[in-house]
């Protein structure tokens, strides 16, 4: 780590030339890959190049681009994340992405994988072919640096929709509202949703209306709230939606069904409150 | 402590000889140049603003059924009857003038709820107001000459259903 | 620690090399000097300053390609919007011939059902089944993926397998369909 460390600094007294940073990144690798080395002369490197897109805030008049990194996925961990992570620590640590419980569970490393929207962390690196596998930022969002979307809009809009329970009432017992094993079922496939984005960020009608429509994540979350037995404000979480765009912008296109890494199903939740609306 | 100094020293080495490029990773750093398609948009869209700050929700808009609920369970109806007013046809060989009335009207309508859609998806209210109020305007009177259109052809010709049938026997 | 220890004269020797990193490392861990050199400067920014820097930095981003790297399937064969395209088709040719059937007579054309009839009759056999069949295969598209959204509606249908097999269904049924309609019919 301190080497990698030490290398990073003399990389900001450089000026960050390709050939510089090639030069300095090497000695770390030969450090802790003695071994690998070995194991690569050998002659079974398992040889998978990655292209990922790349834009820098800091020369904002240079155009996107994409940038090819060639791993052994022999020495890679199974998932996209593993080779981002690993290009990251040995090849370019310029390359930027957000990750945080490579799990699955808290949503940060969404991005476009191969022309779908899913978790790095949950998508495993295809092994059948040698087809060079393309990484994108989320499609169609405001990019702060490389694989980074901004998600401003899409948190004022998760919070637009009051995601909380709303009740006058007291509960009856003066501790806790409780619901019957029937009413708790219908929030199952809505609680687990990690707000990722990858469903809205995959919907055209998103892509060409986020200022106002909400997207599948948003009206899944909306949802949610929807059918939860102990709101009572479910009148005026009705009341919101109903206007042209906020929720009747969706087509029923349902990429958001197909693209979610955690199995939910966006679609659904959306005809249910258009169903529930409707009579 | 130990890590630094190695390194250091086999940083000297990796120095005095380049060539130990290790292998272990192919390092092919070819940049390809990237054509991003926001250009060729047709209405790409504005640089990046956002109003308020980060913890301000976005705004709600005002609350409107016949815009909302009511215009989308119209089209859900209005689509529905067209289905056994389209078989109708295929199934009696023929339809009376008053059904194939009414399903040039259904169809009529059908159109302009369509077309309303593709208006509102395609033209931002916020960004093109003007052009949005001209385009829905223009529809509105676009249906109104088809719909005299319509009843002119209904009226005086022998109805579309008959008409599709006698050209597609011809 | 005593190794350590031991190392320090050739370790204070090191430190005279040029590297910032290295010299301010060892110099602090051997207590040698109080304060840390960072190479990364800092300043202070105002709330005000730093909204306002961050407005400026948001009007040079890009937008993430969407339409052109997306899964072609989903987007190019995608059940909706191809239910747009023929649906536009057939709207926007039904009101093209309205509007003409009104100005016929104005201008002298013949869109009468009869002439019609005969106008098309004289076609050759070929080109009869090409435009009957690119008639017929956006209606019987329509028709069917009109059913298909009718029942996601009614919230039938959402598996995420039996979407996209009925997708695929739907490209299949329309063109035997359309072919049938054109040539059969």
């Amino acid at each position: 780590m301190a080497a990698l460390r030490s290398s990073a600094s003399r990389l900001l007294g450089a000026a960050a030339s390709r050939p510089a940073l090639r030069a300095a990144v090497a000695p770390a690798a030969a450090v802790r890959g003695m071994a690998q080395v070995a194991d690569a002369a050998s002659g079974d490197a398992n040889l998978k190049t990655f292209q990922i897109y790349r834009w820098n805030p800091d020369t904002p008049s240079e155009k996107p681009r994409m940038q090819s990194y060639t791993l052994d996925l022999n020495k890679t961990g199974p998932m996209v994340l593993d080779a981002l992570i690993r290009i990251k620590n040995e090849l370019d640590p310029t390359v930027t992405f957000r990750r945080s419980c490579r799990e699955g569970i808290c949503g940060s490393c969404a991005m476009n994988i191969n022309g779908t929207n899913t978790l790095a962390c949950l998508c495993r690196i295809p092994t059948e072919d040698k087809a060079e596998l393309k990484i994108y930022p989320l499609p169609h969002t405001f990019v702060v640096k490389d694989l980074v979307p901004d998600l401003t809009q899409f948190y004022k809009q998760y919070k637009s929709i009051k995601p909380y329970l709303q009740r006058d009432t007291p509960a009856p017992d003066g501790k806790e509202y409780r619901q019957s094993k029937a009413d708790r079922k219908k929030l199952d496939g809505l609680y687990e949703c990690i707000l990722c984005a990858c469903c809205s960020t995959s919907c055209p009608s998103y892509w060409w209306n986020s200022e106002e429509y909400l997207g599948p994540a948003i009206l899944l979350q909306s949802y949610r709230w929807l059918v939860d037995s102990r709101d009572e404000k479910t009148a005026q979480r009705k009341d919101a939606l109903n206007n042209s765009m906020s929720l009747y912008r969706c087509h029923t296109i349902l990429n958001c069904t197909r693209t979610c890494p955690k199995g939910l199903n966006p679609g659904l939740a959306i005809a249910q409150i258009k169903k529930s609306m409707a009579f | 402590m130990a890590s630094i100094a190695r390194s250091s020293l086999l940083r000297q080495l990796a120095s005095a000889r380049p060539t130990l490029q290790t292998g272990l990773v192919a390092n092919a750093a070819r940049a390809a140049a990237f054509h991003t398609t926001a250009r060729k948009n047709l209405l790409a869209p504005l640089p990046q603003t956002i109003q308020g700050t980060v913890n301000d929700a976005a705004p709600v808009p005002e609350t409107s059924p016949s815009h909302g609920s009511y215009h989308w369970t119209f089209d859900r109806l209005v689509a529905a009857s067209l289905i056994p007013l389209t078989v109708a046809p295929f199934a009696a060989g023929s339809l009376n003038p008053a059904m194939d009335a009414i399903l040039c009207a259904t169809i009529l309508i059908h159109s302009h709820t369509g077309f309303q859609n593709i208006i509102v998806d395609y033209i931002p209210q916020k960004r093109l107001p003007g052009v949005r109020k001209l385009f829905i305007w223009g529809l509105n009177a676009a249906t109104a000459v088809v719909g005299l259109a319509l009843y002119e052809f209904e009226t005086t010709d022998v109805g579309i259903t008959e008409t599709i049938k006698r050209v597609w026997a011809a | 620690m005593i190794a350590q220890r031991a190392g320090t004269t050739a370790l204070r020797r090191v430190a005279a090399t040029p590297n910032a990193f290295f010299a301010a490392n060892t110099a602090a861990r051997l207590g040698l000097a109080h304060t840390q050199t960072r190479p990364v400067a800092t300043q202070k920014l105002t709330p005000a300053d730093g909204a306002a820097l961050l407005a400026k930095q948001r009007l040079a981003r890009p937008v993430s390609p969407h339409l052109e790297i997306y899964d072609k399937q989903q987007t190019w064969f995608g059940g909706s919007a191809w239910q747009r395209i023929t649906g536009s088709a057939f709207s926007g040719g039904l009101y093209v011939f309205a509007t003409a059937y009104l100005a016929a007579p104005v201008l002298g054309w013949h869109l009468e059902s009869a002439s019609l009839a005969a106008a098309f009759g004289a076609l050759p056999f070929a080109v009869k089944g090409a435009v009957k069949f690119l008639a017929a295969w956006p209606f019987v598209f329509h028709a069917i993926n009109g059913v298909r959204h009718l029942t996601f509606d009614m919230a039938i249908g959402f598996h995420r397998q039996s979407i996209i097999k009925t997708g695929w269904y739907l490209w299949g049924a329309s063109i035997v369909g359309g072919l049938y309609l054109a040539f059969l019919a």
